[in-house]
Protein backbone atom coordinates (compact mmCIF):
# COMPACT_ATOMS: atom_id res chain seq x y z
CA UNK A 1 0.00 0.00 0.00
CA UNK A 2 2.88 2.34 0.66
CA UNK A 3 3.64 3.45 -2.87
CA UNK A 4 4.67 7.10 -2.82
CA UNK A 5 3.02 9.55 -5.18
CA UNK A 6 5.03 10.96 -8.06
CA UNK A 7 5.52 14.69 -8.31
CA UNK A 8 3.01 14.89 -11.13
CA UNK A 9 0.39 13.06 -9.11
CA UNK A 10 0.93 15.36 -6.15
CA UNK A 11 0.61 18.32 -8.48
CA UNK A 12 -2.69 17.00 -9.79
CA UNK A 13 -4.10 16.59 -6.30
CA UNK A 14 -2.85 20.04 -5.35
CA UNK A 15 -4.39 21.48 -8.51
CA UNK A 16 -7.75 19.96 -7.63
CA UNK A 17 -7.61 21.65 -4.23
CA UNK A 18 -6.60 24.95 -5.80
CA UNK A 19 -9.49 24.70 -8.25
CA UNK A 20 -11.86 23.93 -5.40
CA UNK A 21 -10.62 26.95 -3.46
CA UNK A 22 -11.09 29.21 -6.47
CA UNK A 23 -14.61 27.87 -6.94
CA UNK A 24 -15.18 28.51 -3.26
CA UNK A 25 -14.40 32.21 -3.51
CA UNK A 26 -15.58 33.08 -7.03
CA UNK A 27 -18.05 35.88 -6.51
CA UNK A 28 -21.60 34.79 -7.20
CA UNK A 29 -24.87 36.69 -7.18
CA UNK A 30 -26.62 36.58 -3.81
CA UNK A 31 -29.19 33.89 -4.51
CA UNK A 32 -26.65 31.52 -6.07
CA UNK A 33 -24.37 32.03 -3.10
CA UNK A 34 -26.68 29.86 -1.00
CA UNK A 35 -26.37 26.98 -3.44
CA UNK A 36 -22.60 27.03 -3.57
CA UNK A 37 -21.37 23.64 -2.40
CA UNK A 38 -18.40 23.39 -0.08
CA UNK A 39 -16.10 22.41 -2.93
CA UNK A 40 -12.97 22.08 -0.83
CA UNK A 41 -14.71 19.76 1.63
CA UNK A 42 -15.97 17.53 -1.17
CA UNK A 43 -12.57 17.36 -2.86
CA UNK A 44 -10.98 16.58 0.48
CA UNK A 45 -13.48 13.78 1.09
CA UNK A 46 -12.78 12.35 -2.33
CA UNK A 47 -9.00 12.25 -1.94
CA UNK A 48 -9.33 10.86 1.58
CA UNK A 49 -11.41 8.05 0.15
CA UNK A 50 -9.12 7.50 -2.80
CA UNK A 51 -5.67 7.71 -1.20
CA UNK A 52 -6.22 7.50 2.57
CA UNK A 53 -2.51 6.85 3.19
CA UNK A 54 -1.54 10.14 1.53
CA UNK A 55 -4.36 12.57 2.11
CA UNK A 56 -5.68 12.72 5.63
CA UNK A 57 -6.05 14.81 8.73
CA UNK A 58 -2.85 16.79 8.24
CA UNK A 59 -3.70 17.69 4.65
CA UNK A 60 -7.22 18.64 5.71
CA UNK A 61 -5.85 20.88 8.43
CA UNK A 62 -3.46 22.71 6.09
CA UNK A 63 -6.15 23.12 3.44
CA UNK A 64 -8.45 24.43 6.16
CA UNK A 65 -5.86 27.02 7.19
CA UNK A 66 -5.69 28.29 3.64
CA UNK A 67 -9.47 28.45 3.52
CA UNK A 68 -9.51 30.38 6.77
CA UNK A 69 -7.34 33.05 5.24
CA UNK A 70 -9.36 33.08 2.04
CA UNK A 71 -12.63 33.45 3.94
CA UNK A 72 -11.11 35.84 6.43
CA UNK A 73 -12.53 33.73 9.24
CA UNK A 74 -10.91 33.05 12.56
CA UNK A 75 -7.62 31.31 11.85
CA UNK A 76 -8.13 27.62 12.73
CA UNK A 77 -11.89 27.51 12.27
CA UNK A 78 -11.92 25.85 8.89
CA UNK A 79 -8.73 24.01 9.77
CA UNK A 80 -10.47 22.28 12.66
CA UNK A 81 -13.54 21.51 10.59
CA UNK A 82 -11.52 20.10 7.70
CA UNK A 83 -9.33 18.04 10.01
CA UNK A 84 -12.44 16.61 11.57
CA UNK A 85 -13.92 15.94 8.15
CA UNK A 86 -10.77 14.11 7.08
CA UNK A 87 -10.88 12.06 10.27
CA UNK A 88 -14.51 11.14 9.75
CA UNK A 89 -13.91 10.22 6.13
CA UNK A 90 -10.93 8.07 6.95
CA UNK A 91 -13.01 6.37 9.63
CA UNK A 92 -15.81 5.48 7.21
CA UNK A 93 -13.86 5.26 3.99
CA UNK A 94 -14.27 1.53 3.51
CA UNK A 95 -18.01 1.76 3.97
CA UNK A 96 -18.28 4.87 1.80
CA UNK A 97 -16.53 3.16 -1.06
CA UNK A 98 -19.09 0.41 -1.38
CA UNK A 99 -22.18 2.56 -1.03
CA UNK A 100 -24.31 3.11 -4.13
CA UNK A 101 -23.77 6.56 -5.57
CA UNK A 102 -26.78 8.42 -4.14
CA UNK A 103 -26.42 6.83 -0.78
CA UNK A 104 -22.77 7.76 -0.86
CA UNK A 105 -23.78 11.32 -1.65
CA UNK A 106 -26.07 11.42 1.36
CA UNK A 107 -23.38 9.95 3.58
CA UNK A 108 -20.74 12.42 2.37
CA UNK A 109 -23.25 15.23 2.80
CA UNK A 110 -23.79 14.13 6.35
CA UNK A 111 -20.06 14.02 7.08
CA UNK A 112 -19.55 17.51 5.68
CA UNK A 113 -22.58 18.70 7.63
CA UNK A 114 -21.09 17.22 10.79
CA UNK A 115 -17.85 19.09 10.26
CA UNK A 116 -19.82 22.22 9.40
CA UNK A 117 -21.58 21.85 12.71
CA UNK A 118 -18.26 22.63 14.36
CA UNK A 119 -18.02 25.79 12.28
CA UNK A 120 -21.51 26.86 13.19
CA UNK A 121 -20.75 26.24 16.85
CA UNK A 122 -17.56 28.25 16.73
CA UNK A 123 -19.28 31.05 14.87
CA UNK A 124 -22.09 31.32 17.35
CA UNK A 125 -19.60 31.08 20.18
CA UNK A 126 -17.33 33.82 18.89
CA UNK A 127 -19.73 36.18 17.19
CA UNK A 128 -22.97 35.28 18.88
CA UNK A 129 -24.48 34.73 15.46
CA UNK A 130 -27.23 32.11 15.42
CA UNK A 131 -27.11 29.49 12.63
CA UNK A 132 -28.64 30.82 9.49
CA UNK A 133 -30.12 29.47 6.33
CA UNK A 134 -26.91 30.59 4.65
CA UNK A 135 -25.01 28.10 6.81
CA UNK A 136 -27.26 25.14 6.10
CA UNK A 137 -28.21 25.65 2.45
CA UNK A 138 -24.79 24.57 1.11
CA UNK A 139 -25.28 21.19 2.81
CA UNK A 140 -28.03 20.40 0.31
CA UNK A 141 -25.88 21.58 -2.55
CA UNK A 142 -23.12 19.25 -1.36
CA UNK A 143 -25.35 16.20 -1.72
CA UNK A 144 -26.51 17.23 -5.20
CA UNK A 145 -23.03 18.01 -6.49
CA UNK A 146 -21.23 15.00 -5.03
CA UNK A 147 -22.04 12.35 -7.70
CA UNK A 148 -20.84 14.60 -10.51
CA UNK A 149 -17.74 15.69 -8.66
CA UNK A 150 -17.03 12.07 -7.83
CA UNK A 151 -17.26 11.08 -11.49
CA UNK A 152 -14.98 13.91 -12.58
CA UNK A 153 -12.35 13.29 -9.90
CA UNK A 154 -12.41 9.55 -10.52
CA UNK A 155 -11.71 10.22 -14.14
CA UNK A 156 -8.84 12.50 -13.15
CA UNK A 157 -7.51 9.88 -10.73
CA UNK A 158 -7.63 7.13 -13.35
CA UNK A 159 -5.91 9.23 -15.97
CA UNK A 160 -3.15 10.14 -13.47
CA UNK A 161 -2.99 6.54 -12.25
CA UNK A 162 -3.28 7.63 -8.62
CA UNK A 163 -4.25 4.68 -6.50
CA UNK B 1 6.11 1.89 12.26
CA UNK B 2 8.37 4.83 11.59
CA UNK B 3 11.47 6.37 13.05
CA UNK B 4 11.75 9.70 14.79
CA UNK B 5 15.20 10.99 15.78
CA UNK B 6 16.57 7.47 15.76
CA UNK B 7 13.85 6.00 17.95
CA UNK B 8 11.48 3.56 16.47
CA UNK B 9 8.03 4.89 17.16
CA UNK B 10 4.49 3.94 16.31
CA UNK B 11 2.88 5.89 13.57
CA UNK B 12 0.33 8.17 15.24
CA UNK B 13 -3.22 6.99 14.90
CA UNK B 14 -5.82 9.06 13.11
CA UNK B 15 -7.47 9.93 16.39
CA UNK B 16 -4.17 11.18 17.78
CA UNK B 17 -3.69 13.30 14.70
CA UNK B 18 -7.20 14.69 15.00
CA UNK B 19 -6.67 15.57 18.64
CA UNK B 20 -3.36 17.22 17.82
CA UNK B 21 -4.76 19.26 14.94
CA UNK B 22 -7.86 20.16 16.92
CA UNK B 23 -5.71 21.40 19.76
CA UNK B 24 -3.60 23.39 17.31
CA UNK B 25 -6.73 24.80 15.73
CA UNK B 26 -8.21 25.87 19.02
CA UNK B 27 -4.93 27.43 20.07
CA UNK B 28 -4.78 29.33 16.77
CA UNK B 29 -8.36 30.49 17.12
CA UNK B 30 -7.90 31.73 20.64
CA UNK B 31 -4.71 33.52 19.69
CA UNK B 32 -6.34 34.96 16.60
CA UNK B 33 -9.36 36.12 18.57
CA UNK B 34 -6.96 37.97 20.86
CA UNK B 35 -5.20 39.51 17.88
CA UNK B 36 -1.91 37.82 18.53
CA UNK B 37 0.82 39.32 16.39
CA UNK B 38 2.49 36.06 15.49
CA UNK B 39 -0.76 34.52 14.35
CA UNK B 40 -1.29 37.62 12.28
CA UNK B 41 2.10 37.01 10.69
CA UNK B 42 1.09 33.43 9.91
CA UNK B 43 -2.13 34.69 8.36
CA UNK B 44 -0.15 37.20 6.31
CA UNK B 45 2.16 34.50 5.03
CA UNK B 46 -0.70 32.27 4.01
CA UNK B 47 -2.49 35.25 2.47
CA UNK B 48 0.49 35.85 0.25
CA UNK B 49 0.19 32.29 -1.02
CA UNK B 50 -3.57 32.71 -1.39
CA UNK B 51 -3.35 35.94 -3.27
CA UNK B 52 -3.01 34.37 -6.74
CA UNK B 53 -6.09 32.29 -5.98
CA UNK B 54 -8.07 35.36 -5.14
CA UNK B 55 -6.86 37.03 -8.30
CA UNK B 56 -7.88 34.01 -10.34
CA UNK B 57 -11.27 33.87 -8.69
CA UNK B 58 -11.85 37.54 -9.32
CA UNK B 59 -10.70 37.25 -12.93
CA UNK B 60 -13.97 36.27 -14.68
CA UNK B 61 -16.11 38.88 -13.02
CA UNK B 62 -13.52 41.57 -13.39
CA UNK B 63 -13.10 40.65 -17.05
CA UNK B 64 -16.81 41.00 -17.60
CA UNK B 65 -16.85 44.26 -15.70
CA UNK B 66 -13.92 45.61 -17.66
CA UNK B 67 -15.50 44.59 -20.93
CA UNK B 68 -18.74 46.27 -19.97
CA UNK B 69 -16.91 49.41 -18.93
CA UNK B 70 -14.86 49.41 -22.12
CA UNK B 71 -17.94 49.03 -24.27
CA UNK B 72 -19.72 51.81 -22.47
CA UNK B 73 -16.64 53.96 -22.60
CA UNK B 74 -16.19 53.24 -26.28
CA UNK B 75 -19.73 54.30 -27.10
CA UNK B 76 -19.35 57.41 -25.03
CA UNK B 77 -16.02 58.25 -26.63
CA UNK B 78 -17.50 57.80 -30.06
CA UNK B 79 -20.34 60.15 -29.27
CA UNK B 80 -18.00 62.63 -27.74
CA UNK B 81 -15.66 62.39 -30.68
CA UNK B 82 -18.45 63.11 -33.14
CA UNK B 83 -19.64 66.03 -31.07
CA UNK B 84 -16.18 67.50 -30.74
CA UNK B 85 -15.50 67.07 -34.43
CA UNK B 86 -18.66 68.96 -35.32
CA UNK B 87 -17.75 71.64 -32.83
CA UNK B 88 -14.22 71.91 -34.18
CA UNK B 89 -15.58 72.34 -37.68
CA UNK B 90 -17.95 75.07 -36.56
CA UNK B 91 -15.17 76.83 -34.71
CA UNK B 92 -12.81 76.56 -37.66
CA UNK B 93 -15.37 78.22 -39.90
CA UNK B 94 -15.85 80.90 -37.29
CA UNK B 95 -12.12 81.36 -36.87
CA UNK B 96 -11.50 81.73 -40.57
CA UNK B 97 -14.32 84.27 -40.73
CA UNK B 98 -12.66 85.99 -37.83
CA UNK B 99 -9.36 86.32 -39.60
CA UNK B 100 -11.05 87.84 -42.62
CA UNK B 101 -13.07 90.14 -40.41
CA UNK B 102 -10.00 91.28 -38.50
CA UNK B 103 -8.28 92.18 -41.73
CA UNK B 104 -11.35 94.02 -42.90
CA UNK B 105 -11.66 95.91 -39.64
CA UNK B 106 -8.04 97.00 -39.86
CA UNK B 107 -8.56 98.18 -43.39
CA UNK B 108 -11.77 100.01 -42.59
CA UNK B 109 -10.19 101.68 -39.61
CA UNK B 110 -7.34 102.86 -41.79
CA UNK B 111 -9.80 104.08 -44.42
CA UNK B 112 -11.76 106.06 -41.89
CA UNK B 113 -8.66 107.57 -40.35
CA UNK B 114 -7.47 108.60 -43.76
CA UNK B 115 -10.82 109.90 -44.85
CA UNK B 116 -10.53 113.35 -43.42
CA UNK B 117 -9.86 115.13 -46.68
CA UNK B 118 -10.45 118.85 -46.34
CA UNK B 119 -13.42 119.93 -48.40
CA UNK B 120 -14.59 116.42 -48.99
CA UNK B 121 -16.90 114.00 -47.28
CA UNK B 122 -15.87 110.37 -47.50
CA UNK B 123 -18.14 107.35 -47.63
CA UNK B 124 -17.36 103.69 -47.70
CA UNK B 125 -18.28 101.56 -50.65
CA UNK B 126 -17.86 97.86 -51.07
CA UNK B 127 -16.34 96.42 -54.21
CA UNK B 128 -18.88 94.03 -55.75
CA UNK B 129 -16.97 93.03 -58.79
CA UNK B 130 -13.65 93.53 -60.54
CA UNK B 131 -13.68 93.31 -64.28
CA UNK B 132 -10.40 93.40 -66.03
CA UNK B 133 -9.80 93.02 -69.67
CA UNK B 134 -6.79 94.12 -71.70
CA UNK B 135 -8.46 97.43 -72.48
CA UNK B 136 -10.38 98.18 -69.36
CA UNK B 137 -9.99 97.94 -65.62
CA UNK B 138 -13.22 98.57 -63.81
CA UNK B 139 -14.64 98.07 -60.35
CA UNK B 140 -18.29 97.72 -59.48
CA UNK B 141 -19.27 99.36 -56.20
CA UNK B 142 -22.37 98.74 -54.13
CA UNK B 143 -23.30 102.42 -54.07
CA UNK B 144 -25.37 103.99 -56.81
CA UNK B 145 -27.64 106.88 -57.68
CA UNK B 146 -29.72 106.26 -54.57
CA UNK B 147 -26.59 106.91 -52.53
CA UNK B 148 -25.93 110.16 -54.42
CA UNK B 149 -23.00 108.73 -56.33
CA UNK B 150 -22.27 110.75 -59.47
CA UNK B 151 -20.23 110.29 -62.57
CA UNK B 152 -16.76 111.77 -62.22
CA UNK B 153 -16.63 111.17 -58.52
CA UNK B 154 -13.19 110.41 -57.13
CA UNK B 155 -12.52 107.04 -55.51
CA UNK B 156 -9.55 106.64 -53.17
CA UNK B 157 -8.19 104.19 -50.63
CA UNK B 158 -5.74 104.54 -47.78
CA UNK B 159 -2.71 104.70 -50.00
CA UNK B 160 -3.83 106.78 -52.89
CA UNK B 161 -6.22 107.39 -55.72
CA UNK B 162 -8.11 104.42 -57.07
CA UNK B 163 -10.01 105.96 -59.91
CA UNK B 164 -13.22 107.75 -60.80
CA UNK B 165 -16.83 106.84 -61.25
CA UNK B 166 -17.74 106.47 -64.90
CA UNK B 167 -21.29 105.21 -64.77
CA UNK B 168 -23.98 105.11 -62.15
CA UNK B 169 -26.88 102.74 -61.82
CA UNK B 170 -29.64 102.78 -59.26
CA UNK B 171 -27.74 100.86 -56.64
CA UNK B 172 -24.32 100.24 -58.14
CA UNK B 173 -21.69 102.22 -59.93
CA UNK B 174 -18.71 101.52 -62.15
CA UNK B 175 -15.30 102.88 -61.39
CA UNK B 176 -12.58 103.33 -63.92
CA UNK B 177 -9.33 102.45 -62.17
CA UNK B 178 -6.23 104.57 -62.76
CA UNK B 179 -4.62 101.63 -64.53
CA UNK B 180 -7.36 101.66 -67.17
CA UNK B 181 -5.91 102.74 -70.53
CA UNK B 182 -8.58 105.47 -70.73
CA UNK B 183 -7.65 106.93 -67.37
CA UNK B 184 -5.62 110.03 -67.00
CA UNK B 185 -4.85 111.72 -63.72
CA UNK B 186 -3.35 115.20 -63.53
CA UNK B 187 -0.47 114.97 -61.09
CA UNK B 188 2.33 116.98 -59.67
CA UNK B 189 5.70 115.69 -58.54
CA UNK B 190 6.06 115.79 -54.78
CA UNK B 191 9.77 116.41 -55.16
CA UNK B 192 9.83 119.41 -57.42
CA UNK B 193 6.29 120.25 -58.44
CA UNK B 194 6.67 119.00 -62.00
CA UNK B 195 3.25 118.72 -63.60
CA UNK B 196 2.34 115.66 -65.58
CA UNK B 197 -0.50 113.33 -66.41
CA UNK B 198 -0.48 109.70 -65.37
CA UNK B 199 -2.12 107.30 -67.80
CA UNK B 200 -3.14 103.70 -67.31
CA UNK B 201 -1.68 100.98 -69.45
CA UNK B 202 -4.21 98.20 -68.94
CA UNK B 203 -1.76 96.20 -66.90
CA UNK B 204 -2.78 95.98 -63.23
CA UNK B 205 0.42 97.38 -61.77
CA UNK B 206 1.81 99.63 -64.40
CA UNK B 207 1.22 103.28 -65.28
CA UNK B 208 2.89 105.51 -67.79
CA UNK B 209 3.73 109.22 -67.77
CA UNK B 210 4.05 110.40 -71.34
CA UNK B 211 4.69 113.80 -72.84
CA UNK B 212 7.62 114.72 -70.67
CA UNK B 213 10.57 116.00 -72.58
CA UNK B 214 14.10 114.85 -72.01
CA UNK B 215 14.79 118.02 -70.14
CA UNK B 216 12.22 117.23 -67.44
CA UNK B 217 13.66 116.67 -64.00
CA UNK B 218 12.32 113.26 -63.16
CA UNK B 219 13.95 110.25 -61.57
CA UNK B 220 13.15 106.78 -60.52
CA UNK B 221 11.39 106.85 -57.12
CA UNK B 222 9.67 110.17 -57.65
CA UNK B 223 6.17 110.20 -56.20
CA UNK B 224 3.42 111.95 -58.06
CA UNK B 225 0.35 113.18 -56.25
CA UNK B 226 -2.86 114.44 -57.73
CA UNK B 227 -2.74 118.11 -58.54
CA UNK B 228 -6.46 118.82 -58.39
CA UNK B 229 -6.38 120.22 -61.89
CA UNK B 230 -9.39 119.24 -63.90
CA UNK B 231 -11.53 119.11 -60.80
CA UNK B 232 -12.11 115.41 -60.73
CA UNK B 233 -9.56 114.29 -58.18
CA UNK B 234 -8.91 116.02 -54.91
CA UNK B 235 -5.42 117.52 -54.75
CA UNK B 236 -2.61 115.99 -52.73
CA UNK B 237 -3.44 112.31 -53.03
CA UNK B 238 -0.57 110.01 -54.02
CA UNK B 239 -1.07 108.42 -57.39
CA UNK B 240 2.11 106.84 -58.71
CA UNK B 241 5.75 106.23 -58.03
CA UNK B 242 8.20 106.23 -60.92
CA UNK B 243 9.92 102.92 -61.49
CA UNK B 244 11.86 103.57 -64.66
CA UNK B 245 12.88 106.51 -66.78
CA UNK B 246 14.17 105.65 -70.23
CA UNK B 247 15.49 108.27 -72.55
CA UNK B 248 15.70 107.47 -76.22
CA UNK B 249 17.58 110.15 -78.23
CA UNK B 250 15.46 109.40 -81.30
CA UNK B 251 12.28 110.33 -79.51
CA UNK B 252 11.15 113.66 -78.23
CA UNK B 253 9.70 112.36 -75.01
CA UNK B 254 10.94 110.24 -72.14
CA UNK B 255 9.54 106.79 -71.63
CA UNK B 256 8.48 106.72 -68.00
CA UNK B 257 6.92 103.79 -66.14
CA UNK B 258 5.32 104.02 -62.74
CA UNK B 259 3.32 101.88 -60.30
CA UNK B 260 0.03 102.91 -58.78
CA UNK B 261 0.25 103.72 -55.11
CA UNK B 262 -3.34 102.79 -54.28
CA UNK B 263 -3.42 99.11 -53.42
CA UNK B 264 -5.76 98.18 -56.19
CA UNK B 265 -5.50 94.45 -55.77
CA UNK B 266 -6.17 94.45 -52.03
CA UNK B 267 -9.17 94.66 -49.76
CA UNK B 268 -12.83 94.97 -50.49
CA UNK B 269 -13.68 98.53 -49.55
CA UNK B 270 -12.82 101.87 -51.06
CA UNK B 271 -13.77 105.42 -50.22
CA UNK B 272 -16.05 107.60 -52.32
CA UNK B 273 -15.40 111.33 -51.97
CA UNK B 274 -18.16 113.87 -52.04
CA UNK B 275 -17.12 117.53 -52.37
CA UNK B 276 -18.66 119.63 -49.63
CA UNK B 277 -19.54 122.31 -52.13
CA UNK B 278 -21.37 121.62 -55.37
CA UNK B 279 -19.49 119.16 -57.56
CA UNK B 280 -17.62 120.66 -60.40
CA UNK B 281 -19.55 120.63 -63.63
CA UNK B 282 -17.32 117.90 -64.90
CA UNK B 283 -19.18 115.02 -66.54
CA UNK B 284 -22.87 114.60 -65.76
CA UNK B 285 -23.12 115.95 -62.24
CA UNK B 286 -24.92 114.10 -59.51
CA UNK B 287 -28.20 112.33 -59.74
Amino acid sequence: MDNPLTLKQRAIILASFVAAMILAIVPLPGSLQLLRPDWVALVLVYWCMAVPERIGIGSGWVVGLFLDVLYGSLLGEQALAKALLAYLTLRFTLRLRVFPRWQQALAVGTLVALSDLILIMIKSLVRGAPPLWSDTAPMIANVIVWPFLFAVLREVRRRAKIS
Amino acid sequence: MGTFLGWSIKRPSNLTKLILTAAASVALMVADAHHNGEVRAVRGTILRADHPLQELAALPSSLVRDAQRDLRLNARLRRENARLRARARRLEVKASRLAALRLEVAHLTALLHGSSVPGYRAGLARILDVSSGPFSRRLTLNEGRNDRVFVGQAVVDVHGIVGQVVSVNRDTSKVMVVTDPDSGVPVVSERNGLRAIVFGTGSPDSLKIPYLTVTADIRTGDVFASSGLGGVYPPGYPVARVTSVTSNPNLAFLKIRAVPLARLAYHTHVLLLWPRKRPEPHGAGHG
